[in-house]
């Protein structure tokens, strides 16, 4: 067990920056190769080199579950599975991983904790609040990291077993309104917060720069980021601003 | 902005470590502007300023989902160039120059991301012989080589963007009049809000989640009034 149990560390422990090479051509793939090796080490000469240079192929998934590829390959290569049948699993898992990871995590987990912290810093909490964010959001990230990679070299070719785990279900179906609740709940809050400042003229101009730019979101979503708007907008304020005596 | 010179030797450190967070090692999300702004306040002994500009940038942060390949800006780093620039300049005219200030680093960011990208790809198609043979210390070098040049290019960002943050006070501060610089305020700040509620319901859909958004809307306009 304790042979096993170290490479699973270390294996944890790279997936950690399982992005650090993150490119067009093979997305995750090095990373996922990085990650997999140390459970590579045990096989024999013959078959150690061609698993390794199989895990760094073209990966792509979020990367919270990589584990689950990774442990689930590296679990078959020591099975002996066929290598164009190690190749179709991590293939079969980019999807899945990647969008079971999306509604979890980037639409769940993170903007819910984070309207929560919203809401708190609007009504006071400070700095507090954050540090609470990041312990209580990383207590989830590590554990989802710790899971997927145990599941993935428990379950091996039959990983898809995992996919399906009530736990992953239930979180999936909680945190959608969990999230909207809470980011809904701390727009307001906020908006309050950062308009403390201002004069009552001001409060009216950020109430209809606010509503114009929704309205611009919700029609040309297409063409419009916060990023774009907030700069023209900005210069167009700083053009009257030094007009504007 | 003049800042003695650890303290911008640890807002470069901050800032890179931001930036490193955001897609390589370790995504703990200290690369949320909220995280990011209130150290970067911390480092400066202003956490009000961090935790305003953290907010601002948060919201912007909404307009983003990190999907696939997709482009975006990266906030961190400019949140903490958007602080250091804030903490130079009192009250509004902080809050809008630092948002100013932060955009454009933002922007540039995400430029260098981009960039980064394209660099790892050449990158690691010259490597794909070494790769294909299974050497291991050959998919070590090639990794360990995009975690680096993502740490120079997060610490080029801080750079860029605590330049521009010394600039802005004196290039910007003495020709912008007070209403001037709550116009500039305004149009970051209604913008920051219009992107945070916007992306929101782009993740919340037509579904039923939508009725658990309006609750919680309806909750914080309560809350609002009473607490005024």
């Amino acid at each position: 067990m304790a042979a096993v149990k170290r490479p699973l560390a270390l294996a944890l422990l790279r997936l950690f920056a399982v992005q650090g090479s993150y490119n067009y051509e093979r997305m995750l793939g090095v990373g996922v190769g990085v990650a997999e090796e140390p459970l590579l080490r045990d096989l024999d000469d013959g078959k150690y080199r061609p698993a390794v240079a199989r895990g760094a192929h073209f990966f792509n998934s979020h990367p919270y579950l990589v584990g689950l590829a990774v442990g689930a390959a590296a679990r078959a290569e020591h099975d002996g599975a066929p290598p164009d049948q190690i190749e179709r699993l991590r293939e079969a898992l980019c999807g899945p991983l990647g969008s079971l990871g999306d509604r979890l995590i980037w639409a769940g987990w993170l903007p819910l904790l984070s309207g929560l912290t919203l809401a708190a810093v609007a009504l006071g909490a400070g700095w507090i609040a954050v540090a609470a964010f990041l312990v209580v959001y990383n207590i989830g990230h590590v554990a989802l990291r710790w899971w997927a990679l145990k599941a993935g070299w428990t379950h091996g070719t039959r990983v898809s077993v995992a996919l399906h785990h009530p736990v992953l279900q239930k979180a999936g179906a909680l945190l959608g309104p969990a999230m909207a609740f809470a980011v809904g709940a701390a727009l307001p809050l906020t908006a309050a917060y950062l308009s403390a400042p201002f004069e009552s003229w001001a409060r009216v101009a950020l109430s209809i720069v606010a509503a114009l730019s929704f309205l611009g979101f919700r029609l040309r979503g297409d063409r419009l980021n916060g990023l774009r708007l907030s700069l023209a907008l900005a210069a167009l304020a700083l053009v009257v601003g030094v007009i504007w005596q | 902005m003049i800042l003695p010179l650890e303290l911008l030797i640890a807002l470069v450190v901050w800032g890179t470590f931001v930036g490193v967070d955001l897609v390589s090692l370790p995504q703990m999300m200290i690369a949320r502007p909220l995280v990011a702004g209130t150290v970067a306040g911390a480092i400066l002994g202003d956490i009000p300023t961090g935790l305003k500009l953290g907010i601002v940038f948060e919201l912007l942060q909404y307009d983003i989902l990190p999907v696939g390949a997709v482009r975006y800006p990266e906030y961190g780093p400019a949140t903490v160039a958007a602080v250091a620039t804030a903490h130079a300049s009192a009250g509004v005219l902080g809050l809008g120059l630092g948002a100013l200030v932060g955009l454009v680093t933002g922007l540039f960011g995400g430029l260098t991301i981009n960039l980064l990208r394209r660099v790892n790809s050449r990158i690691i198609h010259n490597a794909a012989a070494r790769l294909e043979s299974g050497d291991p210390s050959a998919l070590v070098r090639v990794h360990v080589g995009g975690l680096l040049r993502d740490a120079l290019r997060a610490a080029v960002v801080t750079v860029f963007g605590l330049v521009l943050a010394w600039l802005a006070r004196p290039l910007l501060g003495g020709v912008l009049s007070v209403r001037g610089a709550v116009l500039l305020a305004v149009a970051v700040v209604g913008t920051a809000l219009a992107a945070g509620a916007a992306g929101t319901l782009r993740l919340v859909g037509r579904g039923p989640n939508l009725a658990w958004f309006a609750a919680g809307l309806a909750g914080g306009i309560a809350a609002t009034i009473w607490l005024r």
